[in-house]
């Protein structure tokens, strides 16, 4: 009896240190995904990337080269699904050795980035190299900057602009508008396109999409938050009502209820239908990221056109800000591993690497000296039209209004103000429909900044 | 210790009493028992405690706090973060389109299940043949079946404007308008899980005995009477157990509203799990979600209660 007793106790310790240790086991296992960070010889600089098709096929081909060009440094680019994502991860792995040493964030996410407190601000490397900042766009650089400081670098970068039918315009005998359209130019090609067309092509189509209401209050040059969009401390509320949103959402209003603009509705479904569309020629003109223009021009006979974003009348385009995402380095790893991340944004800030970028995926050449590089001269003589977004973004000066948002919690801002947009499409009091997202943001931001102890 | 002062087994005077020994022994653990309890059940504690218990608990805390940029909790609010969601008409709309969601889904595949089942169960020539292609879904991966009706009910490409545009009837904007849109994932999932509920309905039809059926035919039942008194009878535990797995399945539905209209258009498909998801994984708002997900938690266990209170109760085993 005894002894069977003692060979019940043997046998529950013997079970329990043996899932004590399968336990530590799987902690190890998991704690420690790759633990040299040494690959022969080389330092490994993991850096992370929400790019798909031709983008990441050249970020890999970058990365190859980058390899080749010196023997210090390894590269490994690694996918990480969507932007939204990719925030997360960054946050969620910081200080663990899955954290990358360079990672690609969206436009959006800058605050947020810089507010982790997770980053070495590129400026520290700019200043110890005197890296001339001066050769990289402007208006790129001011987007991911904070009272001097340059927090990442500007990387794939897009400018909202509008694409009209010029093939179809002309068949129909209406005339183009101006290359820095107001809004009355657009109503009116819009207008006659209708007519002309006895309503088989629709005029003009305003995605109902963040972005681009943020970029309608850029061009107009009014502040989305207060303390100058948060460029001079961190915005403490919203302002979504002012004359000049309403007088835009006003202009939308009416001409979606005359029939002239088109609603596609919001998400990813509204831009593919709205392309489709257009290609098949029964949308004139509509609003969207530069970044499409391969997609619109690619085995299309008609030809496209591209003008600078709308404008209210009145008054002189303010200029947008870009979208896109930035390059930045993390302050978990050695200074060996950051001087090598440096060294790889260098690299692909180049003006022969930038103008390679934009040949390969029509996001921006940001480096000046890319204007003169073959691969641009070449897309541009086929392409005449693909000037235009850079033209938009070197002729906007930037300021505080034309700079994005340095706020965060900018997703959530998105889903309110298109939310609001939605509303006013379908014929809501705009005043009331803009005043709706304002003080639910501006709930937003309350606890966002008692979160935050800001 | 514990051996020594619980009584030794008597030995079997009869049945009754062996019963009665069998059953005090249950609640009366001899100490080496305890040891091969522990033993047995540690792996298992364990694991729940890591995976399923910690991270309840873990999500009850963080739904009483605001989280910051790094999604941990700075601020306690209390209850904040669930009367800020139940007060709010864009949690409120998300519940509503839940519901239609839930009770769509739910008595739609029942209703085409059983219909499917009821037909399959006939012999006929060449049955096998429909038993395998109703019961088809079953293998069919979620993001398959995403694609598949993306391209059903894309607008320019799609099927049903196809053919809707020869017979010249409206084109309906299936995926960006809230109404169709809703309607398109509720059809998508029903067929999604029509699969796996003809397949139980139809296993549960074939167990009903046949006598019942002959019997009540010499009675003079018509087949739609032997189908409400004899059948739906017969199967109630089938249709029970089928309706609360498809209900909690239609609460948790995610992989097809991310595929086809990630939550949209204007939030009419926002279902409170995608919502969990947006919040959690796309905002970073970890108190949000979590209370929000307390939320959902709650009332999938009170529509499972009520169902077993309820529906149980007219259950014929």
């Amino acid at each position: 009896m005894k002894k069977q007793t003692v060979s019940h106790k043997t046998f529950g310790i013997v079970a329990g240190i043996l899932v004590v240790l399968a336990a530590i086991l799987g902690w190890t296992a998991f704690s420690h995904p790759s633990a040299s960070a040494q690959s022969n010889g080389r330092i490994k600089v993991v850096f992370w990337h929400e790019m798909t098709g031709p983008a990441q096929q050249q970020l890999i081909s970058f990365s190859k080269e980058f390899n080749q060009s010196q023997s210090k440094y390894e590269v490994v680019p690694e996918f990480e699904g969507s932007y939204n994502e990719a925030v997360q991860k960054v946050i969620n792995t910081h200080g663990t050795d899955a954290s990358p040493a360079v990672f690609q964030s969206m436009d959006i996410s800058t605050s947020q980035m810089h507010h982790t407190g997770y980053t070495t601000p590129v400026q520290k490397f700019i200043d110890a190299d005197h890296y001339d900042v001066n050769q990289i766009s402007a208006g790129a650089r001011a987007f991911y900057s904070n009272q001097g400081t340059q927090l990442s670098m500007p990387f794939n970068t897009s400018q909202p602009v509008l694409f009209y039918n010029a093939t179809l315009l002309k068949k129909l005998g209406v005339t183009p508008p101006p290359v820095n359209p107001s809004y009355s130019d657009i109503t009116k090609v819009a207008t006659q396109v209708m007519q002309k067309s006895n309503k088989k092509v629709q005029g003009m189509s305003v995605e109902i999409y963040g972005w681009l209401f943020e970029q309608f209050m850029a061009n107009a040059g009014a502040s989305f938050a207060n303390n100058d969009d948060g460029h001079t401390s961190t915005p403490t509320a919203a302002n979504l009502t002012g004359a000049s949103t309403v007088n835009t959402m006003s202009w939308i209003q009416k001409n979606v209820k005359d029939g002239v603009f088109a609603n596609y509705g919001a998400g990813g479904n509204a831009l593919n239908n709205e392309i489709a569309s257009f290609l098949s020629g029964r949308l004139a003109m509509f609003l969207q990221s530069s970044a499409t223009t391969t997609q619109l021009t690619k085995g299309n006979k008609d030809q496209v056109g591209i003008t600078y974003y709308p404008h209210p009348d009145g008054q002189k385009s303010n200029g947008v800000a870009i979208g896109g995402a930035s390059l930045w380095i993390s302050n978990d790893k050695s200074a060996a591993v950051q001087r090598g991340a440096w060294d790889f944004i260098k690299f692909v800030m180049t003006a022969k690497s930038q103008a390679e970028w934009q040949a390969a995926t029509g996001y921006l050449a940001l480096n000046k000296g890319s204007q003169q590089q073959p691969a641009l001269l070449n897309m541009y003589k086929k392409l005449p039209e693909s000037r235009v977004p850079g033209e938009q973004l070197a002729a906007a000066k930037p300021n505080n209004t034309n700079s994005g948002i340095f706020m965060q919690g900018l997703i959530q801002a998105r889903n309110l103000t298109q939310t609001a947009m939605e509303q006013i499409y379908a014929g809501t009091n705009i005043k009331t429909a803009l005043q709706t997202a304002q003080s639910s943001l501006n709930g937003n931001i309350k606890n966002n900044n008692r979160a935050n102890g800001y | 210790m514990q051996a020594e002062v619980t009584p030794a087994p008597k030995p079997k005077v009869d049945q009754s009493a062996a019963i009665s020994h069998k059953r005090a022994k249950g609640y009366n653990l001899h100490a080496g028992d305890k040891y091969y309890a522990f033993a047995f059940l540690g792996p298992s504690l364990l694991v729940l405690g890591i995976f399923v218990f910690y991270p309840m608990l873990r999500t009850l805390y963080l739904s009483l706090f605001l989280t910051n940029n790094l999604g941990r909790p700075t601020v306690f609010v209390g209850l904040k973060n669930y009367i800020g969601l139940l007060t709010s008409s864009a949690y409120q709309a998300s519940l509503q389109a839940t519901a239609i969601y839930v009770i769509g889904v739910v008595a739609l595949t029942l209703i085409l299940g059983l219909l499917l089942a009821q037909l399959a169960v006939k012999k006929l020539a060449g049955i096998q043949w429909f038993r395998t292609i109703f019961s088809a879904t079953m293998g069919v991966s979620v993001s398959v079946a995403a694609i598949f009706w993306l391209f059903i009910f894309s607008p320019s490409i799609g099927l049903f404007d196809q053919i809707g545009s020869f017979l010249h009837l409206p084109i309906v904007a299936w995926l960006t308008q809230p109404g169709p849109a809703m309607t398109a994932v509720i059809i998508s999932t029903v067929w999604m899980n029509l699969g796996f509920t003809f397949l139980i309905l139809f296993g549960a039809l074939q167990m009903v005995p046949q006598p019942l059926y002959e019997a009540s035919a010499i009675e003079g039942a018509s087949e739609g009477y032997q189908f409400f008194h004899v059948t739906i009878p017969m199967i109630s535990p089938t249709l029970f157990f089928t309706s609360t797995v498809t209900l909690i399945g239609a609460f948790k539905s995610f992989g097809l509203i991310d595929l086809m209209t990630a939550g949209g258009p204007n939030n009419a498909t926002n279902l409170m799990v995608y919502r969990v998801y947006q919040d959690a994984f796309l905002s970073g708002n970890y108190g949000l979600a979590s209370a929000e997900s307390v939320i959902l938690a709650v009332i999938i266990a009170l529509f499972t209660l009520l169902q077993f209170k309820f529906l149980e109760k007219r259950v014929t085993y």
